[in-house]
């Protein structure tokens, strides 16, 4: 495990100090009448509290989401005065990237030397999507309403595909099999009903309670809302809406955040939990592929992160990916040659839902977690984003285990 | 000789004994010989200056000495800058609300307004011939010495008493008169002089509540209440939770909220007091006081503690059993700690330094009765554990041997004292509101004197800190929305020392004076063989309006003193819950009513069985009949109200029907079932319950 260069040799993320809220469904649950940048920061800042981080430790906050919430042109100074604390930061957005983005862009201010605590904050609501009107002196009509998440989930403007569609394209080249994809879905729900009924996951998913404005109680975000147990037969039973893809095998719209820190050598060590667990970021890249074809992408930015970096997917003990349709997965495991059965262990947002911006950034607790419950290891986590786009990113975990 | 359990706190103030008013018939300071003493005579009236007048705290004494020294013809000379915001004028609305328009326009134009640049006071100052500067301007000694020196230097022999937060008298060089927020109703002052001089004398006499403590950095209320707000602050520190929260909580446990407080006398002007005198403390002190970084950061940029109403808060946080031992040990130990110091330093009388707490910073139990009532060891302990939490605060003084003397009289009799001269004694109670504290207290007080074989007592108010008598403080009936036992214990123990007042003396007399005697209060004094009031007083029994049935027995025992004609008219005392003026109730209520002198000389011919023309109203102890049920009430449209009627209808019914010695539990079970009812817990009780402790 040695010969991998690393990307950010000063950068860390201290175990233990992230956590997530649940991921209701959208329009579910008390998420879909709050503002979510406010609610992001508050719950960081409980979430903080939990894990014994005083919020005041923080520098810098780096804050991602993908869908406009009100008062977001005050960006992540806002978010991070509702944390009630009141230090610098800027907002940055990757479509369904955004969750991993924010926190490789963290740890570059970390390796930098800007900052030596930097917050990683990444929220999103996608219920009652916000509709934008955009004058558009180009469009027949002049002036453009719309409606931020569905309208953009339609309607690929460079290629004038919805996402759908680059699901189906992507399953016809990879001449994939529906009966493949329905296992693996039957397969992902397992992985993540397994999970949620050991407790493993009460660690990294904070239960939050909402107020309403009299201060009273709205809702209790205690569980992936809208989440159900499907059996294999229904699955089959479900109705193809393109190659491959039914509404099963593909995730749905939530609402939700995820926060993690990322910090200096030695501040991890005085704010871990366990600071005899080392996590470094090993690399990341990039890629994007011919038009339509967005869930190939993921396999092979990971292919081309391994190249890079000289590790092979054996050297993996944790595989993880931000997975909207199942057929991503298949696609993967066929250029990868790997076995889906192995990765997406404690669940995957195929099944638990998609709230765009902190997606990928549950998807990293989870993974890293994992690997301190293995012992330690490599980390692979990878997704797709709008535009066609792979990212992946590699992480090291050591010492993780050891006193399990 | 007059014997005592304690030092009276009037004593604390050089005006003796609460029985040597009784026997003199007279109140031991008079407002009209003080105000000559101060201001001069009549003729030759010299005025009150009040520097800083358009302040928070310079405009509200402005208007509360104001309103009560113009009938004197007192001027108050209102100093300040030139283009300060008018806070004088701000005052005239509250003024109109007080007083009436007329009046208040009198108050208004007794006030004259001088500007004034810092350097030079103004030339029409010497017509108005300053004899006590009260000193209002900013938190920072050396423009506050500067300020002395100026008008020393242009009236010498001017009296002048700084309202500073924080700085000691000896720094000063003048005396402190310390007041607290709201400033133009809350009658306390702390004051720092040699001894107690007539400026004290005269604010005292004026209706305020002056409390000698002695000379040191910050005193006690400041202590008690930057001492809380700083440990919010450590919490919030620890754990991340807002401080919106931890104020709701710290509400809960110990009474305040810090916090919200702070916004509401003014974010920008109360943290720099609140920073200063932390920042003085812990440099007299250490650790335990130094400000937190976020104080320090908003005493400059005066932000407010709680979000902006757009961002009212939206992740609620909780407390477990664990996380609430946390809590406390994070709020009580530091206070208690803080309160060894007090102690230590001896900064004042037990029962003022607990007031102060309870009238000036919203402790629902004074510092030191929270003390008391947790006892010597756990308090020892709970410092120890914030210790453990905060261990740079053990390195701060810090005297658990001060609670060791838990037992004496000073500790034991905060709320209720006794005196006596060998005939009579006198039992007075300082606290407003009719706790288990003061229940206690009084059985305590009962006994005493019968140890000293005292058989004629008066029961009153203590002349001092407790300015009129509200009633029963609903507090101590929590447990008792949830647990019927509990509601019935209150009632029947307190309605059981209430009876000690008839059964065990030879003659008792209850006194009021002061504003009001409602409820609880009410019963307890109507115990009493007589009941003597001032004719200003007004009585009331407003349970029904909260609504609760009255438990201390005023379902019967008035019945029982009065004869049927007089019954309609109890009834709608208590059906309708509006005060009465005590004139008004002679023969049913009250015995005598008369200006002050005339009540306190009827009082103590009474308690020494001389001749005092009044026939004792005994108390028939057979079951009475004919309470007439027909009685004409006004509607009301709230249901708790009309259902709090009928029961106590039925409770007058019950108890009235039954011999004097089963109606104390006819009564009690009646008030028990009626808290745990549905219209108690949505009523003012229940909600007030909801909003405190359901959080
Ligand atoms: N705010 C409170 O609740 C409170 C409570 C107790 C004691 N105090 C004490 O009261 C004093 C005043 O505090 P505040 O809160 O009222 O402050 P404030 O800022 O509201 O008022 C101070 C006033 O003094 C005026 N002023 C400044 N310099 C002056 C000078 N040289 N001569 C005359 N006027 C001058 C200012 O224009 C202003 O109107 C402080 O010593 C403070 O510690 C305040």
């Amino acid at each position: 495990m040695t010969k991998e260069k690393i990307m950010f040799p000063k950068a860390r993320i201290p175990y233990g100090t992230w956590g997530s809220s649940y991921f209701p469904a959208w329009q579910t649950s008390a998420l879909a009448e709050i503002n979510i940048g406010q609610f992001a920061g508050e719950a960081m800042n409980k979430i903080m509290g939990m894990k014994k981080v005083p919020k005041t430790e923080l520098e810098y906050l780096v804050i991602g989401s993908t869908i406009p919430w009100h008062w977001k042109f005050w960006n992540a100074p806002m978010v991070a005065s509702c944390m009630g604390h009141r230090i610098p930061g800027f907002h940055l957005e990757q479509a369904c990237a955004t969750g991993l983005q924010a926190i490789i862009h963290a740890a570059s201010e970390v390796e930098g030397g800007s900052s030596d605590v930097v917050g990683v904050l990444t929220f999103d609501r996608t219920s009652d999507s916000p509709v934008g009107v955009f004058p558009e002196r180009r469009a027949y009509r002049r002036t453009e309403a719309i409606a931020d998440v569905w309208d953009n989930f339609g309607f690929d403007p460079a290629t004038g595909n919805s996402m759908l569609i680059t699901a189906g394209l992507a399953a016809r080249k990879y001449k994939i099999d529906r009966e493949e994809v329905d296992d693996l879905t039957f397969h992902r729900y397992k992985q993540y009903f397994d999970t949620i009924d050991s407790g493993w996951l009460d660690n990294i998913l904070i239960p939050l309670e909402v107020l309403n404005i009299q201060g009273r109680f709205l809702g209790l975000i205690n569980e992936d809302t809208g989440v159900r147990r499907l059996s294999r037969a229904s699955l089959r039973a479900q109705r193809e809406l393109d190659t491959c893809i039914t509404p099963g095998s593909q995730t749905h719209a939530a609402d939700g955040m995820a926060t993690l820190l990322v910090t200096g050598i030695e501040k991890a060590k005085e704010l871990s939990t366990r600071p005899e667990i080392d996590i470094q970021f090993v690399g990341k890249t990039e890629l994007r592929v011919g038009p339509s074809y967005m869930p190939e992408a993921p396999a092979l930015a990971v292919k081309k992160l391994l190249d890079r970096t000289g590790l092979s997917m054996d050297d993996m003990l944790v595989v993880k990916n931000h997975n909207p349709f199942a057929v991503n997965d298949v696609i993967f495991a066929k250029v990868m040659n790997y076995d889906w059965h192995k990765m997406n262990n404690t669940g995957s947002s195929l099944v638990y839902g998609h709230p765009q911006g902190p997606t990928l950034t549950r998807t990293v607790i989870e993974a890293l977690e994992e690997a301190v419950t293995l012992g330690g290891g490599y980390v692979l986590v990878f997704g797709c984003a709008a535009g066609d786009v792979g990212i992946a990113s590699i992480f090291k975990v050591t010492e993780g285990g050891k006193k399990l | 000789m007059i014997v005592s359990m304690r030092q009276s706190t009037l004593q604390t103030l050089g005006l003796g004994t609460v029985l040597e008013i009784f026997k003199k018939h007279q109140l031991p300071a008079n407002s009209s010989n003080l105000v000559d003493q101060v201001f001069g005579a009549n003729d030759n009236r010299g005025s009150l200056v009040i520097s800083g007048a358009n302040g928070i705290v310079g405009a509200g004494k402005a208007m509360q000495l104001g309103s009560r020294l113009e009938a004197f013809g007192v001027p108050i000379v209102g100093l300040d800058f030139p283009g300060t915001p008018d806070g004088i004028g701000n005052q005239f609305p509250g003024l109109v609300e007080a007083f009436g328009a007329e009046n208040a326009q009198k108050i208004m134009a007794n006030i004259i307004r001088l500007n004034y640049n810092g350097k030079n006071l103004p030339k029409e100052l010497k017509e108005l011939k300053p004899r006590f500067l009260l000193e209002a301007i900013p938190e920072i000694l050396e423009i506050k010495k500067a300020h002395y020196k100026l008008f020393r230097e242009s009236f010498p022999g001017v009296e002048i008493r700084s309202v500073t937060s924080g700085f000691p008298s000896s720094e000063l060089g003048v005396g402190i008169a310390h007041p607290a927020f709201p400033h133009e109703i809350n009658k306390v002052w702390e004051v720092v002089e040699p001894e107690p001089s007539n400026i004290t004398k005269l604010l005292w006499s004026l209706g305020l509540i002056p409390v000698p403590v002695s000379d040191h950095w910050s005193f006690v209320l400041d202590v008690l209440f930057c001492g809380i707000t700083l440990a919010g602050l450590r919490y919030h520190q620890a754990t991340n939770m807002p401080y919106w929260k931890i104020d709701k909580y710290i509400r809960k446990f110990i009474g305040p909220n810090p916090f919200r407080a702070h916004d509401v006398i003014g974010a920008k002007g109360a943290n720099f007091l609140t920073w200063s005198c932390l920042h003085h403390l812990g440099n007299n002190y250490g650790e335990l006081f130094i400000p937190t970084l976020d104080l320090t950061e908003r005493k400059e940029t005066g932000q407010d503690w709680y979000p902006p109403d757009h961002f009212r808060p939206m992740v609620n946080w909780r407390l477990d059993d664990d996380e609430s031992d946390d809590f406390l040990s994070w709020t009580l130990g530091p206070l208690f700690q803080m309160t060894s110091i007090l102690l230590h330093e001896q900064r004042g009388n037990l029962s003022n330094i607990n007031a102060i707490g309870e009238l000036c910073a919203q402790f629902r139990s004074g510092i030191i009765a929270t003390i008391r009532d947790i006892g010597a060891d756990s308090t020892i302990k709970r410092v120890a554990s914030y210790h453990k939490l905060h261990p740079v605060a053990a390195s701060t003084a810090w005297y658990p041997e001060v609670f060791e003397k838990m037992n004496d009289p000073e500790w034991q009799q905060l709320y209720v004292n006794a005196e006596h001269d060998g005939k009579v004694g006198v039992i007075t109670i300082s606290r407003e509101s009719y706790n288990h504290d003061v229940d206690s207290e009084l059985n305590r007080a009962i006994d005493w004197l019968k140890k000293e074989g005292i058989h004629n007592v008066i029961v009153t108010g203590d002349f001092h800190l407790a300015t009129q008598m509200v009633g029963a403080d609903t507090s101590d009936f929590f447990p008792a929305l949830e647990n019927v036992d509990e509601g019935d214990r209150v009632a029947s123990t307190w309605s059981l020392t209430a009876r000690r007042l008839h059964n065990e003396f030879k003659v008792s007399v209850g006194y009021i004076n002061g504003k009001r005697c409602m409820g609880g209060f009410l019963e307890l004094l109507i115990h009493c063989h007589y009941l003597v009031t001032t004719d200003e007083v007004k009585l009331g029994m407003p349970e029904v309006t909260l609504p609760v049935v009255p438990g201390m027995e005023g379902c019967h025992w008035p019945f029982r003193k009065t004869i049927p004609e007089n019954w309609p008219k109890l009834l709608k005392l208590l059906l309708v819950g509006n005060q009465v003026k005590a004139i008004d109730t002679t023969g049913w209520l009250c015995d005598y009513t008369g200006t002050q002198e005339e009540a306190l000389e009827k009082v103590w011919k009474l308690a020494n069985e001389e001749d005092h023309g009044l026939k004792l109203r005994k108390v028939v102890d057979t079951a009475l009949e004919g309470i007439p049920t027909d009685v004409q009430l006004p509607a009301s449209d709230n249901e708790g109200m009309e259902t709090a009627r009928k029961v106590i209808m039925e409770t007058i019914k019950d108890s009235c029907s039954v011999s004097l010695s089963e109606a104390l539990s006819k009564q009690s079970k009646h008030s028990a079932n009626f808290m745990i009812s549905k219209h108690c817990k949505t009523g003012t009780i229940g909600t007030v319950f909801n909003q405190v402790m359901n959080i």
